[in-house]
């Protein structure tokens, strides 16, 4: 297989890059309806694109962890 | 202390102080990234994840330069005039805490009723 499971602790690290990568994409998204300076809108813009590659990127390596599992199509009801 | 956040005082130089502030988010946010990726590099082994990482501190620090660099240029951020930076400092605490004690938002913020379910309905909603 030319694509290896990761070790815990590396996927420890691309679940905390994920995560913290998704939460700066959704504040830089709507920061943009709040800010008025607008270099600072198309600055944020920028992050959100940039964001947005990188997400997919870590999500293509995340999925080598030795706990990946299905992804259910959304919306999915968070329950139990 | 003004509590008050109908009185037209608290709309001066608004637009300035609201950016600065999204600007300040964004910048702490550029830089834990950069600290964040740092860490976990030293934390990986596989060369494909560590390149990944790599590449993405690279971008994270040309994007820290450019939000940095705007920053400057605004006048929000005075790195090397640090009266200036302490005296924005302070103010922007005093305003936040001035508008953390002002009563926003008095009615109920559920907006559930705009939902056609609720996401914690099994919970028993709001009660849960």
């Amino acid at each position: 297989m030319n694509t290896p499971t990761l070790a815990p602790h590396e996927s420890m690290e691309l679940h905390e890059a994920l995560n913290f990568k998704t939460l700066c994409l959704a504040k830089s998204k709507l920061m943009q309806g709040l800010v008025f300076d607008q270099e600072l809108k198309a600055l944020m813009q920028k992050d959100v694109i940039l964001s947005t590659q990188q997400i997919a990127e870590l999500q293509a390596f995340y999925a080598r962890a030795p706990f990946q599992a299905p992804v259910p199509n959304s919306p999915t009801p968070i329950t139990q | 202390m003004n509590t008050d956040y109908l009185d037209p005082i608290n709309s001066l130089n608004m637009p300035e102080m609201a950016d600065m502030t999204f600007a300040m988010d964004f910048l702490i946010r550029a830089k834990e990234g950069v600290r964040n990726l740092s860490i976990a590099l030293t934390e990986t082994a596989s060369p494909d994840v560590r390149a990944l990482l790599r590449h993405h501190l690279m971008q994270g620090i040309a994007l820290h330069q450019e939000i940095t660099e705007l920053m400057i240029r605004k006048k929000w951020f005075h790195p090397y005039e640090l009266n200036e930076q302490y005296q924005l400092d302070q103010l922007s605490a005093k305003n936040t805490v001035m508008i953390g004690q002002m009563n926003l938002f008095p009615d109920d913020t559920s907006r559930k009723g705009m939902f056609d379910r609720t996401p914690d309905e099994h919970m028993g909603g709001h009660n849960a």
